[in-house]
């Protein structure tokens, strides 16, 4: 006989992440990318540096992001393909595929 | 006339070249390819005549082709002691 709700054996069923954390990458990679921005743009210490801090609004033009591009190889010991390069606009971006990046190369 | 080039060419080239400033062995060579690169292409950033811009960008293209061998070149002969630049302090 079906005993039901008696037993407490139902499997647990996952719950959808509703709640998405805003800074889907490491805190460190985020804090080692903001110190390799910082220096490239040669940013004032009182400038916040984020997440979400766009590389244009903090005043870099195209190559100015393809030289923080390259110092993020350099410090992580990555190679960033030309097509993801295109595609980095905010330190989020660039920590996202970092991480990515790193874990391929260590899996 | 060759056609002038794309935005993603030009980052495509910076990009190439910066590339293949780092395979030098050379502190020197290598550091003077990063900082000509920069210059030159802050320099010409401004350009937007056609022709000008075609004649940067082939320049540009020589130099990395001129660049890639030499780095080649210098790696056969690569000196065993390294530049004092290059020796991070322990």
């Amino acid at each position: 006989m079906d005993q039901g709700r008696s037993s407490l054996a139902f499997r647990l069923r996952p719950m959808p992440a509703r709640l998405r954390i805003s800074c889907a990458a490491k805190p460190e990679t985020v804090d080692k990318v903001c110190e390799i921005v910082r220096k490239q743009l040669a940013l004032p210490s009182d400038k916040p540096v984020t997440c979400d801090s766009k590389f244009a609004e903090l005043g870099a033009d195209s190559l100015d992001t393809v030289e923080i591009v390259m110092g993020l190889e350099e410090e992580f010991g990555i190679t960033v393909e030309e097509d993801n390069a295109q595609n980095i606009a905010t330190v989020l971006d660039a920590a996202e595929l970092i991480d990515k990046l790193c874990s391929e190369k260590s899996a | 006339m060759a056609a002038a080039p794309t935005r993603i060419d030009v980052l495509q080239l910076y990009r190439s070249l910066m590339r293949v400033a780092r395979q030098f062995c050379d502190y020197n060579i290598r550091e003077y390819t990063k900082r000509r690169t920069i210059d030159a292409f802050r320099d010409n950033k401004i350009l937007t005549n056609c022709s000008q811009l075609s004649a940067a960008f082939s320049d540009g293209k020589a130099q990395l082709e001129v660049a890639k061998r030499r780095a080649l070149v210098y790696s056969l002969y690569a000196p065993k002691v390294k530049s004092i630049m290059d020796i991070k302090p322990s």
